[in-house]
């Protein structure tokens, strides 16, 4: 039996085929746990769940506020078991423990909560005013969708796994979920928290395995009415064609690379602290890291030195340490890929300023091999490829302007849209900056911060659609409009006068 | 660009080959947790801004005009295969592989081998406590 196995219509259960894969501890490179690995007839089995507790089940018919109870329930029991998630979280993918704790696991908490609320104050009908057709009313319901799938990425398993089931579940559908195969522990340990709050069988099903087969079901199956994806921009392509097959709705949540600019006028220690945070929160592999810093040239020298002396002072070890700053990166390979990257930086900018290598000196039983050092190169043209391409890594490049124009210009020059930052003491002209920039979060005078009840997505070919806010809720919804006659005689029918009253 | 390709991807490009009835391609795509990757897709619709770069036997590569540009002339990239867990829908993570890209001429067979694991010490245990100016606070 797998150590995490699927969970399918509220069961844990092995795969069909009882394969598993182990997933590692990536800041020791020792083995974690055994994990069942779905195939596509698992999958469809998930689905097929999913469908009939959406067709046949008590799920879709339950009022709003009785869905929205089973939802804080869920969310009371991730605040009971917080610090048992926080300490997998941070072992499955290498995320510091004080992160899990101050962001993955509350933002889980508080992304139920939210569409709990959404399920609670969100109207379900709303009778529309007047009518061009008297003596007609009208009036507009909001239905669930059906099944809906979501593939999460490896980056904040327990998050992403939250932003997708949360408001499919409030809004009265019926979900299928596939964590992603370096972390999916966290995502599959929900299931026994779906168990204890009584959400009826079928209603969520977890099934982790290749993207290659269950991804594909998952975004193909003509049993799925909408599916939801974060992730790399070619598999956001790659699932808008699987998921045309019968016309389902998509939301996609993509790459970035976005800009964080730091005007003249900013607090330099200020400013050097969000540019900081904004790049090496979680090695850099966060979608909407700022992994571009637009710094005015005029303060150019004094802010990268600021940047050097405090990128040095990153506290880099062991993530189950709460004086770490950062642990490893989600595996060797993603080493690899930056090392891949800063090596191009070399060739095309020069030396980095800080940085540039594994780091030494780690506790004995760490993996030197899956750390990076927060790495900044300075001086970086936007078009080379350390500025234009999503490293993910803990790569941060410094780009300099001469004015607010040519830093809007720069910050926009990028195939992605998905966030960005302005860092000044006139907050007129940041937030006039922030009007010009097209993403699809700016942030003045600060990063990261993403609260589930403010959407979050981007423009471009950072995605479409947008999760969290009331719009991540209501593309969880389909909209009818139902327009009612009443009846009586036939002077209140427009048809009679339009076709020759003989009908 | 040009795209190299080792005998090990080449392999694992057959191997999906023989696994899936459709034509085959390949697209060298962008972004978040894939970084710049290849994915192996079966009867794929190459975007309007996707041309090909290369071939793995009858198996075309595609490329962006973006990441052409990154690219230009004859600055090449190589397709690999690490023995690792991956993500994305391409179709060799069926096989507990993914390729990849490295840089130019790279050839997997007379690479280095990697460091080992380190041996398991004892076993770790939470150090600490959450800082109290974080307690409460929340970024997500």
């Amino acid at each position: 039996m797998a150590d995490y196995q699927l969970f399918i219509d509220g069961e844990y259960v092995d795969a069909a085929s009882g394969d598993t894969f182990a997933t590692y501890e990536p800041a020791t490179g020792q083995k974690l746990a055994d994990v069942a690995k779905a195939d596509r007839e698992d999958t469809q089995r998930a689905i097929g769940a999913a469908r009939k507790a959406f067709d046949e089940g008590p799920w879709p018919k339950m009022s709003g506020a009785e869905r929205a109870a089973k939802l804080n329930k869920v969310a009371d029991l991730i605040e009971a078991k917080a610090e048992k998630l926080s300490e997998l979280e941070a072992r499955d993918g290498g995320g510091t423990i004080k992160k899990a704790m101050f962001a993955d696991i509350p933002g889980g908490v508080s992304a139920f909560r939210w569409f709990a609320r959404c399920a609670e104050e969100q109207p379900d009908r709303v009778d529309l005013e007047g009518t061009p057709f008297p003596p007609s009313s009208n009036y507009k319901r909001y239905e669930p969708q059906g099944v809906t799938t979501g593939i999460i990425p490896w980056n904040f398993p327990f998050i992403m796994a939250a932003w997708k089931i949360a408001p499919s579940l409030a809004a009265g559908n019926c979900a299928v979920i596939k964590p992603a195969s370096f972390t999916s522990i966290t995502a599959l340990a929900l299931g026994e928290i779906f168990q204890e709050a009584d959400i009826p069988a079928g209603v969520v099903n977890i099934v982790a395995g290749p993207g290659g087969t269950v991804g594909e079901e998952l975004a193909s199956n003509p049993l799925v009415d909408k599916t939801a994806f974060t992730g790399s921009t070619e598999v956001g392509r790659r699932i808008m064609q699987l998921a045309s097959g019968t016309v389902k709705p998509v939301t996609l949540e993509l790459g970035g690379k976005s800009a964080n600019i730091v005007l003249d006028d900013a607090d330099l220690d200020l400013a050097a602290g969000a540019v900081l945070f904004g790049t090496f929160l979680h090695n850099g592999q966060v979608c909407e890291s700022g992994t571009r810093a637009l710094v005015h040239r005029s303060i150019l020298d004094e802010f990268v030195a600021l940047l050097v002396e405090r990128a040095q002072k990153i506290v880099i070890g062991d993530p189950l340490d709460f004086t770490t700053d950062l642990g490893p990166l989600v595996s060797r390979g993603q080493v690899e890929t930056v090392e891949r990257y800063v090596k191009l930086g070399r060739d095309e900018v020069g030396e980095p300023v800080v940085g540039g290598s594994k780091p030494t000196g780690l506790a004995d039983g760490l993996d030197t091999e899956a750390f990076f050092q927060p790495t900044i190169f300075t001086g970086v043209d936007n078009k080379a490829k350390i500025a234009q391409e999503e490293i993910f890594g803990p790569v941060l490049c410094v780009i300099p302007y001469d004015t607010d124009d040519e830093a809007v210009a720069i910050a926009n020059d990028s195939i992605y849209g998905l966030a960005g930052g302005v860092q000044s003491t006139n907050i007129e002209r940041a937030q006039s900056i922030a009007d010009r920039m097209r993403t699809g979060t700016v942030w003045v005078n600060d990063y990261h911060l993403i609260d589930p009840q403010r959407p979050f997505g981007g423009y471009k070919q950072s995605g479409i659609g947008r999760e969290l806010g009331v719009e991540g809720y209501n593309v969880y919804r389909q909209v009818k409009h139902v327009h009612t006659n009443p009846g009586g005689t036939r002077d209140n029918y427009i048809h009679f006068s339009a076709l020759s009253g003989e009908i | 660009m040009r795209v190299d390709v080792t005998d090990r991807a080449r392999e694992v490009v057959e191997r999906a080959g023989r696994a899936r009835p459709g034509t085959l391609t390949v697209t060298i795509g962008t972004g978040c947790c894939e970084s710049t990757a290849p994915f192996l897709y079966e009867d794929f619709w190459p975007g309007p801004d996707q041309e090909p770069v290369g071939t793995v036997g009858d198996v075309v590569v595609y490329a962006p005009d973006y990441v052409r540009a990154l690219y230009p002339g004859d600055e090449s990239v190589t397709l690999d295969v690490i023995d690792e867990l991956a993500e994305s829908l391409s179709i060799e993570t069926e096989f507990g592989c993914r390729l990849v890209l490295r840089g130019p001429r790279t050839d997997s067979a007379t690479e280095p081998d990697a460091c080992p694991v380190p041996a398991a010490g004892p076993a770790r245990v939470v150090t600490g406590s959450l800082p109290e100016a974080l307690r409460g606070l929340r970024i997500r």
